[in-house]
């Protein structure tokens, strides 16, 4: 079963938005990309209900800039609002993905790019040190404490 | 002065040179860098979307082996520095949090008890080492250069969580150290309309790469309008979308920017008069030529 998400975040944090749309003005994603703001996902939130809002691709227009709440006149912790519909559309299975390529290979390697072996090469030309494989067991543990595949379906 | 070096994952694998010359500059101002096992931050535009508990379960054991050496964390990245910052505070203040994450953690021997700082190179640059420390290693003046600072939104947004202590009860905050830190080196930081927005990197990485070179190109224009002729960064994200994504926006919109882009730990490098193979130049896209020749460092 899905949480709501408003145990995630207060909903009545929501109702002092005035929807003046500074952040909406102020969002970069809002200046490139066509019927997105956070203006509109709040209202969405609260007028359409959860559902309207997690099934959405372009929830994840948004470039994490922290700019709409920067700016919020009225104080809204609009990124903990985002974090938490992102991570329930993620279990809804709404996750581009680019993300879940990311999330997969942090679960299988410790890190999120791939090191190769021209990585290694171009390191060494550099006298770097190495990037020895990390203790994959120790993280998969941990993942599975925290329930990340239990959540997420990952390849 | 010692701290344990958080390399990210961005740096070491597609950008190394940024991670040489951080090493040889640190060398230059007697900064002992410790390696550890890290692993990913992890990225606060992947898993922190995806599986919040796991974000903060993983990064806790990132400040546990910190913790574990008795260091604190300097970081080159600024997607490192809001995952490390925001998990260790959350983790210092909410002790229901920091049981349930010490519960994950169990089975791998660690433990978080909130011992450490973490901080950016800009931070350790400009608040542990001092201005006029670093105006003493210079030898090479940067020429009053003008160049334009991009700070990158995760080193300092929101700033409830990355500067708590700066803020005052009405302002916000936006940072000034890398601009003080290269007036210090001879150039010459130059204002330009959105200054402190968006690269437009995390829209690119995770949904559509030429919108988000489009904001990038909005921030180009402008610094172009002020007469900007490099820009810097402190975020190899920011750097991605300032270097390649200039390139790409090239072969779009015939701009013609060419505005080069260096990593702050390679313009400090360049005013110490390091040697060039350690200023780690190999990565640009954008040519450096005009600059490394207004420096006489061409050859």
């Amino acid at each position: 079963m899905l949480k709501s998400i408003w145990e995630l975040f207060n909903k009545e944090d929501l109702f002092e938005c005035y929807q003046c749309a500074r952040c909406t003005g102020s969002c970069p994603a809002a200046m490139v990309m066509k019927c997105y703001g956070p203006r509109e996902t709040l209202l969405r939130c609260l007028n359409l209900g959860q559902e309207a809002v997690i099934n959405d691709e372009r929830v994840w227009y948004c470039t994490t800039c922290h700019v709409c709440e920067d700016r919020c006149p009225q104080e809204i912790n609009i990124s903990e609002l985002l974090t938490a519909i992102f991570n329930l559309a993620a279990q809804r299975g709404n996750l581009p993905e680019k993300i879940k390529f990311g999330v997969d290979l942090i679960a299988k390697t410790g890190r999120s790019l791939i090191v190769n072996e021209k990585v290694l090469k171009d390191r060494q030309k550099l006298s770097l040190p190495p990037l020895d494989p990390l203790n994959i067991d120790e993280i998969e543990g941990i993942l599975k404490k925290t329930g990340l595949n239990d959540a997420i379906e990952l390849s | 002065m010692k701290y344990a070096f958080f390399l990210g994952c961005v740096i070491p694998v597609k950008y190394p040179g940024f991670e040489k010359a951080t090493r040889e500059v640190m060398k230059v101002l007697d900064i002992e860098l410790v390696d550890l096992p890290f692993s990913c931050c992890p990225a606060p535009t992947n898993m922190k979307l995806a599986h919040y508990d796991t974000w903060l379960a993983l990064a806790a054991r990132n400040l546990c082996l910190a913790e574990e050496a008795g260091l604190s964390i300097l970081a080159m990245c600024n997607g490192c520095i809001n995952t490390l910052k925001e998990a260790n505070l959350i983790l210092k203040e909410d002790l229901q949090r920091r049981n349930q994450v010490n519960l994950a953690l169990e089975g791998s021997g660690h433990c978080f008890n909130g011992t450490i700082e973490v901080k950016h190179l800009l931070d350790v640059l400009y608040k542990e080492i001092g201005l006029e420390r670093i105006a003493e290693k210079v030898q090479h003046p940067l020429d009053g250069i003008r160049i334009g600072c991009h700070y990158g939104c995760h080193l300092y947004r929101p700033p409830r969580l990355m500067y708590p202590d700066e803020l005052s009860e009405a302002a916000s905050y936006v940072p000034v150290s890398m601009d003080q830190i290269l007036t210090v080196l001879g150039a010459q930081p130059t204002q330009y309309s959105r200054k402190f927005l968006c690269c437009g990197s995390a829209l690119g990485t995770n949904i559509d790469a030429q919108a988000a070179n489009e904001i990038t190109r909005e921030k180009l224009q402008h610094m172009k309008k002020h007469r900007i002729e490099a820009v810097s960064v402190a975020c190899p994200s920011c750097f991605s979308q300032f270097d390649r994504g200039q390139m790409m926006l090239e072969r779009k919109h015939h701009d013609g920017f060419n505005l080069p882009t260096l990593y702050i730990s390679q313009l400090l490098g360049l005013a110490f008069g390091l040697d060039r193979p350690n200023l780690g130049l190999g990565d640009h896209r954008i040519s450096l030529q005009p600059i490394l020749e207004r420096v006489g460092r061409s050859s």
